[in-house]
Order: structure tokens, then sequence, then C-alpha cells
């Protein structure tokens, strides 16, 4: 078993959806600092994911600096990144204009969505 | 990286009907190469002359880097293969069979196999013949596997096979790539069961190579994109080649787009109706991408015909 669940949806890139649900992972702090992460062999066996894929998903988690390399140890998670509130906003960018079209799409008012995004923050705390 | 599987413009013709035409493919090791198409394109041929039971009417096939006619017992110690319809002695128990297949192979590791019948959860003192489809396949998977091939060539493993045992089959396969030197070729016209498990897919239709390109690459590029137009709108005869099976339904425009790039294709679509609505461009499946790329496929060979 793995410390994250992956709910795969066709057509996304495989090693994006490993990403996401390591953030969520940390996030919601089933992952913390400190926590051995597992290898790229578990996991592949694991999901049922090519072993390249999840390679892929553990390198791009390393270059944004979430997880580490400790050499003779393996991944580890890393210490909360040291990252500006400005740097980690313009993380989302992308996402928060996502959200922002469909909810226009929607009808929907700015307060509401303030209010959706409040109750799923409740949610994974 | 060398090449562990490569065909040069390799072809075989049956009588009048060539199975495959100028094939040409590379397959590196450490990857899991899935060859998709659909039944009779010319899957189990090219295996077979990759396995050196067929003999090409021309061009060439390598495996390990050397001509597939010349492959002798040696390299079949290096190479797990199993056909459509393997043939296995029945009349034997699964204990019998490993006992009987082991002294073939040198690098029979006898705690994987001990690892991998626990794991596979197969009766050591059942016979083959009275096995279920699955177990028979867990059997036959099992015994190409216990001697760590370099080289794992499937044809077609999971037709037949219920989801639970897939899955266990699937594992199995990954257990190989735990090791230092493994490449896995895998053949199917079940392409979910490939999605996340390849990372490379050719996709041959009517003996031809029709992409051969990264799982992710071939994501990438493809999306279903659909927007509305104003009802008075027609759909222009001369459209982009990228777009492929454009319909216009009502006041709905939908294609595939085949070259997808973010705001390059969009601003595409807005050359052709500058009046559209919101262009929506939907991720797609290997599955959906199969089919449309199949029906394209069929398009062609009719106006060809015709």
């Amino acid at each position: 078993m793995l410390e994250f669940a992956v709910h795969f949806q066709s057509g996304l890139p495989a090693y994006e959806q490993v990403v996401y649900a390591v953030k969520k992972a940390l996030v919601a702090r089933v992952l913390k600092p400190g926590d051995m992460f597992p290898s790229v062999r578990k996991m592949s066996q694991e999901l049922r994911i090519n072993p390249n894929t999840a390679h892929k998903a553990v390198a791009a988690l390393v270059a944004e600096g979430l997880l580490e390399v400790k050499p003779g140890l393996g991944t580890v998670v890393s210490a909360a990144p040291q990252a500006t509130r400005k740097q980690r906003s313009q993380i989302l960018g992308p996402e928060v204009e996502r959200l922002v079209v469909e909810a226009k799409q929607l009808g929907l008012e700015a307060d509401e969505i303030v209010e959706a995004v409040r109750s799923h923050w409740k949610r994974l705390r | 990286m060398s090449d562990v599987i490569e065909t040069r413009n390799l072809s075989r013709r049956f009588g009048k009907k060539e199975a495959v035409h100028d094939l040409t493919i590379r397959v590196p090791e450490g990857r899991i190469f899935a060859f998709l198409g659909p039944n009779g394109a010319g899957k189990s041929t090219t295996i077979k002359l990759l396995m050196n039971i067929l003999e090409p009417t021309a061009g060439e096939a390598l495996v390990f880097g050397r001509d597939a006619r010349q492959l002798g017992p040696a390299d079949f110690q290096q190479i797990g293969y199993v056909a459509e319809d393997q043939a296995a002695p029945d009349s034997m128990t699964v204990q019998q069979f490993m006992d009987y297949v082991q002294p073939m192979y040198p690098t029979w590791d006898p705690a994987f196999c001990a690892g991998l019948l626990k794991q596979f959860d197969l009766p050591l003192d059942r016979k083959l013949k009275d096995l279920s489809r699955g177990m028979r396949m867990k059997a036959v998977l099992l015994s190409s596997l216990a001697y760590r091939p370099r080289l794992l060539v499937l044809d077609e493993p999971f037709t037949g096979l219920d989801p639970l045992v897939r899955d266990e089959f699937i594992r199995g396969i990954l257990e190989l790539t735990a090791q230092e030197h493994w490449t896995v070729f895998v053949s199917s016209h079940d392409i979910d069961e490939v999605e996340r498990l390849a990372d490379w897919v050719g996709i041959i239709n009517d003996g031809r190579l029709m992409e051969c390109e990264s799982v992710e690459s071939i994501q990438g590029r493809f999306r279903q994109i659909q927007f509305a137009v104003t009802d008075d709108a027609v759909l222009p005869g001369n459209l982009p080649p990228n777009w492929l099976l454009a319909e216009k339904e009502g006041r709905a425009v939908r294609f595939v787009e085949s070259r997808y790039q973010e705001g390059r294709s969009e601003a595409a679509v807005l050359g052709v109706f500058p009046s559209c609505g919101e262009i929506g461009a939907a991720p797609m499946s290997l599955r959906e991408i199969f089919l449309a790329l199949a029906r394209v496929y069929r398009f062609a060979a009719k106006e060809g015909r015709s």
C-alpha cells in the first residue's frame, strides 16, 4: 500500500496525476517532512504504472523541492518549502484561472466560489 | 543505449496478402512497448518474425542486435515469449511444469519463482488442463518470468482474462522491471490495459505502422476539440490536415486535433470560425485516440479504392 491514492483518469499524463496525488497527500499531512517516500519500484508495482512514469513523477517532485534524495537512504519528503507567499500563489495561477472560467460559465458569483473553496479547505485540514 | 528489438523495412507476404509491410521500429532497453492494432493487423506475424518462427520476405528483424533468423537456444534462454495460444504440457501439474521448465534456463531464480507462485495464487498440485484460462495463462507467464529474461514478448496476453487476473498479470510483468536488464514487447488490441503500463506505443493497421511514439507524446498532441458556431456557419471543404474527423451537428462542431498546441490550436479554430463560442479541448484516452485513428484509416482506405 502507498500513503497516497491515485485515481487515474484516462487521457491525462499518468505522471502528472501521480504528482498531484502526492501534493494532495502533503497538503493533507498524510505525508510529512522527513517521511520516507516509496521507491520507484514500489510505486510502479502498487499503481501498476510503467517504472519510467513513476521515475518521472519522483523527478518532478524533487525538482519542485517537495522530495529530497538522501544518498544511501532513499527519497524523503522535504521540509516545508521556503517559497515566498507570492511565489506560492503564482504556482496556482493557471488552476485559479480555470476555476474562475468554469465558475463564470456556470453563472456563479465570486463569493459562491470562495465559499466552495472554503468548504474544501476545511475538508482537507 | 542499444536497441533490444529493431526492424528495418520488415515485410512478410503470405501468397498475395502482405501481412506486414515495410515496418521499421526500434525498442531500446528498459521500455515497455505496446504494439497495438485491430485483429488481423499484422501484430502476431511481426512477433513471429522477431522470434524466428517466420522468415521475412523483405527487410530485417533484429533482436539483441542480431538477425532474428540466427537466434538460437542461448538467445531464447534470455527471452520470455508467450504466444497468443501458448501450448503447454497440459497433463502436468503446475509443480511438474515448473520442474520441467527450470533446467532449460540457467538463470532460473527459485526464490523469484516461489514469490510469483504465491503472488499468482497458483495451485501447485492441479493439472494445467484443469485450470481456468486465467490460471493457465498465469502459469505460462510465470514460467517465462522466473528465469528473469532480458526481453519479455507477450502476444495478446490479456485476451479473455478477468479484471483481477489481468491486474495480477500486469503486476507480474512489472516485477521484471526491478532487475538490471529488461525490456517488454506486448501486443494487444485491448488498449485500456496498456495505457499506464506502456511508455511507448506502435500502432499497426493493415500491416503498416501508423504511429510510433511515447504514450506521453501521443496523448499530448491529441485533443477532442468542440465549440459552438452560428446557425448559418458551414464546415469548409479544405480544413487543416491535422483536423481529423471534423463534423458539424446543429451548432456544434467537433474534430480531433492531432497536433495540439495550447493557444495555437485555439487560434487556428478562430481563424476558420471567427465568431465561434468557447473552444473546449479535452484530453483523450489511448482508446479514444486509437478509435479515432482507426476511423481515419478506414476513410483513407475507402477513398483509395474509389
